[in-house]
């Protein structure tokens, strides 16, 4: 009773190897990033590590939204700024394109693969 | 485990208000998250397992988690819920081993196993109940906590029913 036996360093083990899952768990922040694309009231959803090529209709015309390489744009709308065009390639998380007047709304949902720091400071 | 008819009521009665004088001390220790427990009040049941029948034991488990509602007033709260829930397992867990294991096992591992079961009982009604899928943010630092708090806990434990005079007593009276 007094002494430790085998048996706590066994179940010292099962703790640590519990611990372990927690951390994988924790790093599983919802997989593997995907791409919602909402629009006319739908949404889609594309895999951002899958090379895709999809054309919106919208109140304005057609939005074409392309991904590459981990990476997602607007190629070509029909709206009249173009800011969705300019707004060039998203990857991460969190980023978004829209394109307001062909209600076309491109957003980048799930773990971020390799941390950033968010500003840099001179 | 002992194994008595009747009950020793006296016992498990100065057991639980150790249990409630342990969480009016961990009351004080601020925490980050509201639930997330020390462990302070378990350290009856670890001592108490050698002592008490099984009845009693599970009364004692009761006890502490009425009195640990008591003080911090979460008994008729989530909060509550889950430390309902984290006593059951762990005391369910460390009276198993303490049972199947007799002397293979000392109260350190005990403790461990029981503060695992605890937190993860707790971790999986959190992600039921309250968080949804983000309880898997607060499970590493749960975990980690529980195993410092319950390794120390144990130590304590395997040293006080070896030293202490009173433990014996009570050992010797209640076979």
């Amino acid at each position: 009773m007094n002494h430790l036996r085998l048996l706590d360093a066994l179940i010292f083990i099962i703790a640590l190897i519990i611990i372990a899952l927690s951390f994988i768990a924790f790093g599983e922040l919802g997989g593997r990033p995907e791409v919602h694309v909402r629009s006319a009231g739908k949404e889609w959803v594309y895999d951002l590590s899958v090379d895709a090529f999809a054309t919106f209709e919208g109140p304005v015309g057609k939005t074409t939204v392309q991904i590459k390489d981990n990476k997602v744009r607007v190629v070509d709308s029909d709206c009249k700024n173009k800011v969705c065009i300019a707004a060039g390639w998203v990857s991460r998380p969190g980023q978004w394109i829209i394109c307001l007047p062909n209600d076309v709304f491109v957003l980048i949902e799930g773990s971020s693969v390799e941390e950033d720091v968010d500003d840099t400071s001179y | 485990m002992t194994h008595r008819t009747k009950m020793n009521v006296e016992f498990v009665a100065l057991l639980a208000a150790f249990a409630l004088f342990l969480s009016t001390v961990e009351y004080m220790i601020p925490k980050p998250i509201p639930f997330m427990r020390i462990g302070l009040a378990n350290l009856p049941l670890i001592i108490g397992l050698g002592v008490l029948t099984y009845r009693e034991y599970f009364l004692l488990a009761l006890l502490k988690v009425i009195g640990q509602g008591l003080i911090s007033g979460t008994l008729f709260s989530y909060i509550g819920l889950f430390s309902l829930g984290g006593t059951l397992a762990s005391s369910t867990v460390m009276l198993l081993l303490f049972i199947v294991f007799k002397e293979k096992i000392s109260l350190l591992g005990i403790s461990i196993a029981g503060a695992t079961a605890s937190n993860v009982v707790q971790i999986e009604l959190a992600r039921l109940v309250l968080f949804g899928s983000a309880a898997r943010f607060i499970a590493p630092p749960f975990l980690i906590a529980g195993l410092i708090t319950s390794i120390l806990l144990g130590l304590f434990a395997n040293r006080f029913v070896t030293t202490s005079t009173w433990y014996k007593k009570h050992k010797e009276s209640s076979l």
